[in-house]
């Protein structure tokens, strides 16, 4: 985990794709979170895929939700 | 620094809006981000801009701060099936211009109905890494204007990739050619980084109609089965209806749309 300008960001793994531009990412601790796209990631095109390792953000409201900020390359 | 508060957000401390670069804001709740907006221009000169932010009354005064310091036009893209992100932009007065829908497309000849399918007569396919580059490049830019010429050429690439201006063949490996004594007629390429894209198919205006785009997708789609995938993506501008019924023609099926706004 790190922590960037305040932002909590974890490494995790794409385990569901949903509806709704929506992915479930498992996290390095085991624990699942709701993420959408980072609009830096959408407006590049890089597409989010089933078993993708990714970047989530977290919001310091809510650790239930995330936002894939970026995509390693395998 | 421009630096603008407000009372709205998810705390009841001002959230401030922040221009933190010369295309880069970001909205401070109590120090903490809690949301940022981005600008970058593209290759072909339009100015694309994103924002993330955890709730609506964020993103909103993000956008507002955005938007009174860009020059218009401004552009972006939402995945269609994002409701919530979609009515932010349209919201900040972002209308429709255009839908690409993304297909998922088999590669199993079985499936595709493209077994038995070959280049007409007096017309062959290169593979790709064996085309000739100067006549690669010859037909990639002959298209080009033929399309400039009549509806423009519009795309939306998978991933924008910083390169020499007008330089649009990036690695004249992965396109494989349909081939005749006169030249090159048109063209396919697919990149396999993670999984395999079809990111472009496309055969000279007085060639078309003679199934040199059907020969050409046999020989990638076949070469990709015999590789082990099962299926490629692929992603088509809603208006190129020819387009559309050439890869529903092969079982083809769209999975989601991305949408480009603009302001």
């Amino acid at each position: 985990m790190t922590r960037n300008k305040n932002v909590i960001e974890v490494e995790g793994k794409v385990v569901e794709c949903l509806r709704s531009a929506m992915f479930t990412v498992q996290l390095e601790n085991g624990h699942q979170v709701l993420a959408h796209i980072s609009g830096k990631i959408r407006k590049n095109y890089i597409k989010i895929m089933l078993e993708d390792r990714v970047l989530v953000e977290l919001p310091p409201y809510d650790l239930t939700r995330g936002r894939i900020v970026f995509r390693y390359r395998n | 620094m421009n630096t603008k508060p407000f009372t709205s957000g998810p705390s009841e401390n001002a959230v401030m809006i922040t221009r933190v670069a010369d295309r880069q804001w970001h909205a401070l709740d109590d120090d903490l981000v809690v949301g940022r907006g981005h600008a970058q221009h593209r290759p072909d000169g339009r100015l694309f801009v994103s924002i993330d932010a955890w709730h609506d009354a964020t993103f909103d005064r993000l956008a507002e701060a955005m938007l009174a310091q860009l020059p218009a036009p401004l552009y972006t893209v939402v995945d269609e099936a994002d409701a919530e992100l979609t009515a932010g932009w349209r919201r900040a007065g972002f209308a429709v211009r255009r839908r690409e829908w993304e297909y998922s497309v088999p590669t199993d000849p079985r499936v595709t109905g493209l077994d038995d399918v070959l280049p007409p007569p007096g017309v062959t396919v290169v593979s790709a890494g064996q085309a000739d580059e100067g006549l690669l490049r010859a037909v990639d830019r002959a298209i080009r204007d033929e399309v400039e010429a009549s509806v423009g050429w519009q795309s939306m690439p998978a991933e924008v990739i910083p390169r020499a201006a007008g330089d649009t063949i990036v690695d004249p490996a992965k396109y494989a050619v349909a081939a005749a004594p006169e030249g090159y007629l048109g063209l396919i390429r697919v990149v396999t980084a993670i999984r395999p894209r079809i990111g472009l198919v496309a055969v000279r205006a007085g060639e078309q109609r003679r199934g040199i785009a059907r020969a050409l997708l046999a020989h990638a789609l076949g070469t990709l089965h015999r590789s082990g995938f099962t299926a490629a993506w692929t992603e088509v501008q809603e208006s190129n209806q020819a387009a559309s019924a050439l890869f529903e023609g092969i079982g083809a099926r769209p999975m989601s749309s991305n949408l480009e706004l603009v302001r």
